[in-house]
């Protein structure tokens, strides 16, 4: 019987080598031997999605790549997530949350959205390639309190401008947050957005700030 | 304007000058007044804005349209058009079927908005000859064609269902093929491959399914006795030799790369060389210089065969 720190590594390296079986067998594995889910979401499943992160930032890896990995990665998700207790002191909130039209990469978006899933927020996940009314429609459906887009390609980061202020238009309350490899802090304030990820490698840590931020201005 | 001296650039050769191309894109509309759906969907004011922009940039040569959008809706996607911006794909036939099962066939003269194109390339040709700028054809290639014919499935299929992927890959070759002929036809002194999304596949996957389906169009774009080039966006870095050795005269990069590696790389495989003025960080945005952004490409690019360009 594998051990906790095994099953970790397997799920991690289940991501890295886009192996969906692997890592279905390692969580179902990880969750009979009663292991708590959300280390294996953060240690396992999240560490794996780092390395795919620096392998894209190193240009070993590129967008089939990456989709394959957010593949298993969301095949380990899938049986992990419901084994995560809410808690108490989780934001009751929602986030609508997509890679911009005309971007198919998503890594920085996925981990995000992990991030908002295992913090007890209600995501709204539009995919990638979404339509910039898309954004806007799902807002208004859900009426979600944050909007979350990423894009990697400078064409395709103009998008988000006509996003915000097609949101702020209907709604100034909504949270806007940005982030992909394109996106600097400028570029996020100059479109008027609320909020920005840095990059997709640090999407994680990026992710829990955004959260605190939202967090905050949820209080004030 | 000098229309040969860009032609000579394109094609990697030597120039007393680096000829200059704005791929002003729906910016034409802006500058006549008008909404980008409104100038897309009109021949004369198509033909009206495409001048006006070489005119007033007093460009060596200029895309007579920058809509990738074309080929997919002529083969049957449909469009959302917006009033600053190029339409979106909304739909997307190989979702789930080849191209034959979807019953998609090769566009045509008459399909969709071809028509349209020919006779504001009759109405544009004259005037920008008689400014000695060169007109241009940018058709979409074969990856991000297929993106719109499948979605974003294309780009896991390349692995998962390899068989199905190369099936609307090489279809997108031949529509680009077919849109080759067709600028050809209308008089294009350079007709250019543009597959933006070519740069986010590794070196191996492109020269399984981007390489081969480029030369159908290649081919189809020197029969015609015309110049051919290459157009990628985003970091390409790994796939640069690929471009290189693709078999067009030329490439053209965007804001993402540095502009001496790809100069290096140009000349040492002897093709044309565009790019790469920050189109978004200084040219839309203005977060940076764009006098200074402008100085340090033309340092970069020099003048053999090199075009100064939007990246």
């Amino acid at each position: 019987m594998s051990t906790k720190e095994e099953l970790l590594e397997q799920m991690k390296n289940g991501v890295v080598e886009y192996q969906e079986d692997v890592v279905k067998e390692a969580a179902q594995a990880y969750l009979d031997a009663g292991h708590l889910a959300l280390d294996g979401v953060m240690d396992g499943l999240a560490a794996g999605m780092q390395v795919v992160g620096e392998l894209y930032d190193a240009n070993e890896y590129f967008v089939p790549e990456v989709l394959m990995c957010a593949d298993a990665l969301y095949a380990g998700l899938d049986i992990l997530r419901p084994h995560i207790p809410k808690k108490e002191d989780d934001v009751n909130a929602q986030v609508v949350i997509g890679s911009i039209q005309g971007d198919v990469h998503d890594i920085g978006k996925n981990l995000v959205k992990m991030m908002f899933d295992v913090a007890g927020w209600d995501v709204h996940d539009l995919g990638r390639d979404v339509p910039l009314e898309k954004f806007v429609e799902e807002q208004l459906r859900t009426d979600s309190e944050v909007v979350a887009m990423s894009a990697m390609m400078t064409t395709t980061m103009l998008g988000m401008k006509k996003v915000i202020e097609m949101i702020k238009e209907k709604n100034p309350n909504v949270g806007i947050m940005l982030g992909g490899a394109p996106v600097t802090k400028d570029v996020a304030n100059l479109f008027g957005a609320d909020g920005y990820a840095e990059s997709a490698g640090n999407a994680v840590s990026e992710g829990i700030k955004m959260i605190s931020r939202l967090r905050e201005m949820r209080e004030k | 304007m000098a229309k040969q001296m860009l032609i000579d650039a394109y094609r990697g050769k030597r120039t007393d000058k680096a000829p200059w191309v704005p791929y002003a894109g729906v910016h034409c509309a802006f500058l006549i007044n008008e909404p980008a759906d409104k100038m897309l969907q009109d021949a004369e004011l198509l033909a009206k804005g495409v001048v006006n922009a070489a005119k007033r940039y007093k460009a060596d040569g200029i895309p007579l349209l920058f809509d990738l959008s074309v080929e997919a809706n002529s083969v049957g996607c449909d469009l959302k058009w917006w009033p600053d911006n190029v339409p979106s794909v909304t739909n997307h036939p190989c979702s789930d079927k080849t191209p034959e099962q979807a019953g998609l066939k090769l566009p045509t003269k008459d399909s969709g908005r071809w028509p349209l194109l020919f006779e504001a390339a009759k109405i544009a040709k004259p005037q920008l000859e008689e400014m000695d700028c060169a007109m241009m054809g940018l058709f979409c290639g074969p990856l991000t064609l297929a993106s719109h014919l499948a979605g974003v499935r294309i780009f896991t299929d390349v692995y998962k269902n390899p068989e199905f992927a190369a099936e609307v890959i090489k279809f997108a070759g031949e529509v680009g093929a077919r849109a080759a002929e067709l600028y050809a036809e209308m008089g294009c002194d350079i007709v250019a491959i543009v597959d933006p999304v070519a740069s986010q596949i590794k070196s191996e996957t492109f020269q399984k399914f981007v390489t081969p389906n480029c030369q159908p169009a290649i081919k189809a774009i020197h029969d015609a006795g015309i110049t051919s080039s290459f157009f990628i966006c985003g970091d390409c870095t790994k796939v640069m030799e690929d471009v290189c050795k693709l078999g067009t005269h030329g490439f053209a990069i965007d804001e993402q790369l540095n502009l001496n590696f790809v100069r290096d790389l140009a000349r040492k495989y002897g093709v044309g060389f565009g790019g790469n003025l920050k189109l978004t960080l200084a040219l839309s945005l203005g977060l940076l210089s764009p006098r200074e952004d402008a100085i340090v490409s033309l340092a970069a690019g020099g003048q053999h065969g090199y075009t100064f360009a939007p990246g």
